[in-house]
């Protein structure tokens, strides 16, 4: 890309998203600062007495190693799940043409819409006629479940943009349809397929109410259910919330790190015809 | 081509990677219909199996989240593992709005916790789900039962499905330093809350904080106002309702609560008033620990009602869940705990609520504490059982829903009082009918 | 890739209009069924067990008069009456108009600003990388926090209003005023939306060929047209499918209207998504519950036709 984007208003409008982003990163991380009596009394300022009990107590807690280690587990595997099934598929449905086009992108979108509350109870129902209730497969299979469509529907068009010709030259050099997936298409789909990696990694780590609802046992709460306990019936600890989301955030940002330089450097593979 | 192999082995690579963790650590700790033993395939399947059959767990499902709370409950939990060695008991936390629903479905799937803890309206359809079974029986043989007053039993139909063993209720708190620099005494009578609060707008205070979000919560604090009022669920009248409801908007104009209200549950205005901008909070007992934020004097006073007026009994009930692998164990543990008169001082002492048991309530840890021992007088004077029992169990949910909604209309200014109070009580009317 | 004119520029058939290859598919297509749809077999199990029967379960919950208390019982059968009695609902009009209010803000500006934020950080320079990075970090937190902290910083004492007070404004109820509370929690779930949609997009335009855009500023044209007519085109198909899904979410989103508001003050906020929760999960009645989501369903049933047609029709004449 050219180098002379200095246009003032893309740099007046780069300022504004800082503001806009970075401010509540900053209240959060400044909130879980503070004391509990001084998050009222400090509404507005940043004048405040820090101090680290928050941090402390959300280390010292019992259940946070096994939390951090069941949300690892969970956000892997519905990732890795996810995209097994959803990246054959975004391909097939970039590429077939056929009147199951239309009929399947509605069903798509359509389960896309069901909220999650919607199917907690048949999802319980069903998870546990497979014994699945309470095991770590069951909730990864079903936020795989639910991030299904999501993930074909984003993954499709970065299929449609892999220009046909390269497939079909591989199909002329006799390479079957699956090893024409896997080694010419997928390949040039990187950017897409990394992007909606990321993006299913980053919400299943932070999934909560399927964790909460198809686990009986405390142990096998994800990381997601530590910082909702703080906002419950008798009370809302917000120091507390906030050092829990900013512990449950630094594994995650590690993950993300990595992936974005593996993101940038796709960029120029993308573009190259 | 170099890039695109490379490529292929990084996704390959973390593919397997993942593939593997996930298998390794669902066939480690759950197998479905495998020989893990935890949890097995069949439709009976424990929700907290033995280890290796030497250890027992017993599983208690609850919504507490303060550190009190939690720190109670551990109390409670060591003292009973002290007794039953073999006993390894584990509280897991559900939040509240979804407790019903899990314990129900859970249910269905013929699974659930060994203890059950939680709110009153949810008596009947935990009940009517099988999530609960009958306590008559095991009642019956309590030696303590006559410890308990009436209104901490929860009867569907007369079957006792849930014993309360603490009470949780509402008085006016207030911040004794700015009292004594408006040169104001405690009010007893809502006249006289008005003066008060009058003169702290002028002082630029806040008069009084309580909560108007929608839903439950309000229809609990706003129920000692409009009962105060003269309404009662048995003969629901709209005339009560729109006085309350004046009350409120009136409060509002003069600034004495604020509008931001209608969007408060309890926490928040307990959290203004122990920072000091506020001279009196409608809230409960269980803000004793938070209070101790506060850097002013403060005390606890009934509220200023009307003799019509009551407060509920709120507050959590307990019972075996019906699906308990060790039912016994688990009875035990009830009576051992909450329901034992050591238990609910622990608990009193955690978090301020206040036993059930007679015995348990005349302790001196109440009588000499100057929050406790009002709060124990507010029970025996205001007191009055929750959920109301001229509600119809089956539209306890809705009804206080509804209650709670419109109050939280009438704080945010959504409409005339007349208005609101008409439009309430002509959606009251078939709930409550039944 | 050498022809300037945006159709030419969408990159999905980068293929001639001629080559034989189209030809060749179509006759492929005319005798069996192509093979490549078997790859999407595995998902259509998956969804079929996990996603489609759990629907129908919803769509019979709705026909019978079902909650908390008799879900493990017998369920009455009350045909269409759960769906009646919301069309009787006095508030439901007013739900409807939050709701459409809510689709609209959150689309709009979630759309408008992902495309400007993706363009503004499609370079691959540090600064936008790093921008990107923060504001999807941002999207990634849990509703709760997000919300909260903007409960925090919109509160009457909270830093916009005493901003708004320095600037010798008043207070502005942004929660509680009945008139602001649905456009604020609107305008924060935007807010939230925006990263995602930033990156989604950012990633299709970085599949523009560079050589078109150095064309096009070689051809004289401005910044603004060489987004118009160079980056618009290229990120159609994914602008779409962002569009619908964005539509879709903000349809059924109900997590910052739960933390920020509870559909209150009142019902102000109240939006369909947020009325099914409440149902289900406050009054606990299943059924009503259930009638109200699968009627925000059809609306996006005929969204999702219309999306998949546009689809269809856009690939195939390619």
């Amino acid at each position: 890309m050219t180098r002379h984007r200095r246009e003032p208003l893309a740099f007046s409008f780069r300022t504004l998203l800082y503001v806009v982003y970075g401010l509540p990163l900053v209240w959060i991380v400044l909130t879980s600062l503070k004391s509990q009596g001084e998050v009222l009394t400090s509404q507005a300022s940043v004048v405040f007495h820090p101090t680290l009990d928050a941090y402390r107590a959300a280390i010292a807690d019992p259940a946070l190693g096994g939390a951090l280690r069941q949300s690892a587990v969970v956000a892997l595997g519905t990732t890795a799940l996810c995209l097994t099934f959803a990246t054959p598929a975004a391909y097939a449905l970039a590429r077939v043409r056929g009147v199951i086009v239309v009929p399947a992108l509605t069903l798509l979108v359509v389960l896309q819409m069901v909220p999650q509350t919607a199917n907690l109870i048949p999802l319980f129902w069903l998870l546990s006629r497979w014994g699945l209730i309470d095991t770590t497969f069951g909730l990864v299979l079903a936020d795989a479940a639910m991030f299904l469509p999501w993930a074909v529907l984003l993954l499709r068009p970065f299929f449609g943009q892999v220009p046909v010709a390269i497939e079909e030259a591989a199909r002329i050099d006799g390479a079957a349809t699956l090893r024409t997936f896997w080694s010419v298409v997928l390949p040039l789909a990187r950017n897409g397929f990394l992007t909606v990696s990321a993006v299913i990694f980053l919400v299943s780590w932070g999934e909560f109410l399927y964790g909460i609802t198809f686990m009986l046992s405390p142990e096998k709460y994800p990381l997601s259910s530590l910082i909702a306990v703080q906002a419950g019936a008798y009370g809302v600890d917000w120091p507390a919330m906030m050092a829990f989301a900013v512990v449950s955030a630094v594994p995650v940002l590690v993950v993300y790190v990595a992936s974005f330089r593996l993101l940038s450097s796709g960029l120029t593979m993308g573009a190259v015809k | 081509m170099r890039n695109t192999r490379r490529t292929r082995a990084l996704v390959a690579l973390a593919g397997a990677a993942m593939l593997a963790l996930t298998a390794c650590s669902s066939g480690s700790s759950d197998d479905p219909g495998g020989t893990g033993g935890s949890t097995s395939g069949s439709s009976d399947t424990p929700t907290s199996g033995s280890k290796d059959g030497e250890k027992v767990t017993l599983t208690v499902w609850h919504y507490y989240n303060t550190d009190g709370q939690v720190a109670g409950l551990e109390q409670l939990a060591s003292a009973f593992e002290t007794k039953h060695p073999e006993v390894d008991v584990q509280f897991q936390y559900v939040p509240v709005e979804q407790m019903t629903t899990k314990a129900v479905t859970a249910a269905g799937a013929k699974k659930g916790p060994d203890v059950l803890v939680f709110g009153a309206s949810g008596t009947y359809p935990l009940a009517e789900s099988g999530a609960i079974a009958s306590m008559d029986d095991w009642w019956a043989q309590y030696a303590d039962a006559d410890q308990f007053p009436q209104g901490v039993l929860q009867k569907i139909d007369g079957k006792l499905y849930g014993v309360q063993g603490y009470v949780n209720l509402l008085g006016l708190w207030y911040n004794q330093d700015l009292l004594d620099e408006l040169g104001a005494s405690v009010p007893t009578t809502i006249p006289e809350l008005e003066d008060v609060m009058a003169k702290a707008a002028a002082a630029g205070k806040q008069g009084i904080t309580l909560t108007g979000k929608p839903g439950l919560e309000s229809q609990w604090q706003g129920f000692p106002w409009f009962t105060s009022q003269g309404f009662s669920y048995g003969d629901p009248q709209a005339e009560p309702m729109a006085k309350t409801f004046t009350m409120l908007q009136d409060w509002v104009a003069e600034k004495y609560l604020s509008k931001e209200a209608a969007t408060w549950d309890q926490t928040v205005p307990f959290q203004q008033f122990a920072a000091g901008s506020s001279v009196f909070a409608v809230n409960g007992n269980w803000q004793i620990a938070a209070a101790k934020e506060a850097t002013f004097q403060y005390g606890v006073a009934p509220l200023p009602l009307s003799a019509d007026g009551g407060v509920l009994l709120g507050g959590e009930v307990q019972n075996v869940g019906a699906f308990s692998e060790h039912p016994d164990l688990a009875k035990e543990f009830l009576e051992d705990s909450f329901f034992s008169v050591d238990g609910e001082l622990t608990l009193l002492d955690s978090f301020g609520s206040i036993p059930a048991r007679a015995d348990a309530a005349a302790s001196s840890k109440i009588s000499s504490d100057p929050i406790l021992s009002v709060f124990g007088q507010i029970v025996q004077d205001q007191g009055r059982p929750s959920p109301s029992p001229q509600v119809p169990s089956k539209n306890v949910d809705k009804v206080e829903t509804l209650v709670g909604d419109y109050w939280s209309k009438a704080v945010s200014g959504q409409g005339k009082p007349d208005d609101l109070a008409n439009q309430l009580i002509a959606q009251l009317d078939p709930l409550l009918k039944g | 890739m050498t022809s300037s004119t945006p159709e030419a520029a969408v990159p999905t058939r980068a293929a001639g209009p001629t080559s034989p290859v189209r030809a060749g598919r179509g006759r492929r297509s005319r005798r069996a069924p192509d093979r490549r749809l078997a790859l999407a077999l595995p998902a259509g199990a998956l969804l079929a067990a996990l996603a489609v029967w759990p629907l129908v379960q919803l769509g019979r919950m709705s026909l019978h008069a079902v909650s908390a208390a008799t879900l493990n019982g017998t369920w009455e059968r009350i045909g269409l009456d759960n769906y009646t009695a919301m069309l009787h609902d006095p508030e439901f009009g007013r739900v409807v108009a939050n709701t459409l209010t809510f689709v609209v803000v959150v689309t709009v500006l979630g759309m408008v600003g992902g495309f400007a934020v993706a363009v503004a950080v499609s370079s691959s320079t540090k600064g936008g990388t790093f921008l990107l990075a923060t504001m999807v970090f941002v999207w990634a937190l849990p509703p709760v926090v997000n919300g909260s902290i903007w409960k925090f910083l919109l509160a009457d004492q909270g830093l916009v209003n005493q901003a708004v007070r320095a600037l010798g404004g008043e207070g502005v109820g942004f929660l509680y005023d009945p008139r602001y509370a649905l456009w604020s929690v609107a305008l924060v779930n935007a807010w939230a939306v925006v990263p995602f949609n930033a990156l989604v997009l950012r990633a299709a335009l970085l599949g523009v060929d560079p050589q078109v855009i150095e064309a096009a500023e070689i051809d004289g044209a401005r910044p603004y047209q060489r987004v118009w007519y160079v980056l618009v085109p290229t990120a159609r198909s994914a602008a779409t499918v962002l569009t619908i899904l964005t539509i879709v979410y903000a349809f059924r989103s109900f997590d910052f209207i739960y933390v920020m508001t509870s559909g209150g003050p009142g019902t102000s906020s109240t939006t369909l998504p947020y009325l099914a929760y409440a149902q289900a999960f406050l009054t606990l009645d299943y059924g009503r519950g259930a009638a109200t989501a699968l009627l925000s369903l059809v609306v996006v049933v005929v969204l999702a036709v219309v999306y998949a047609r546009d689809v269809r029709r856009n690939e195939e004449t390619a």
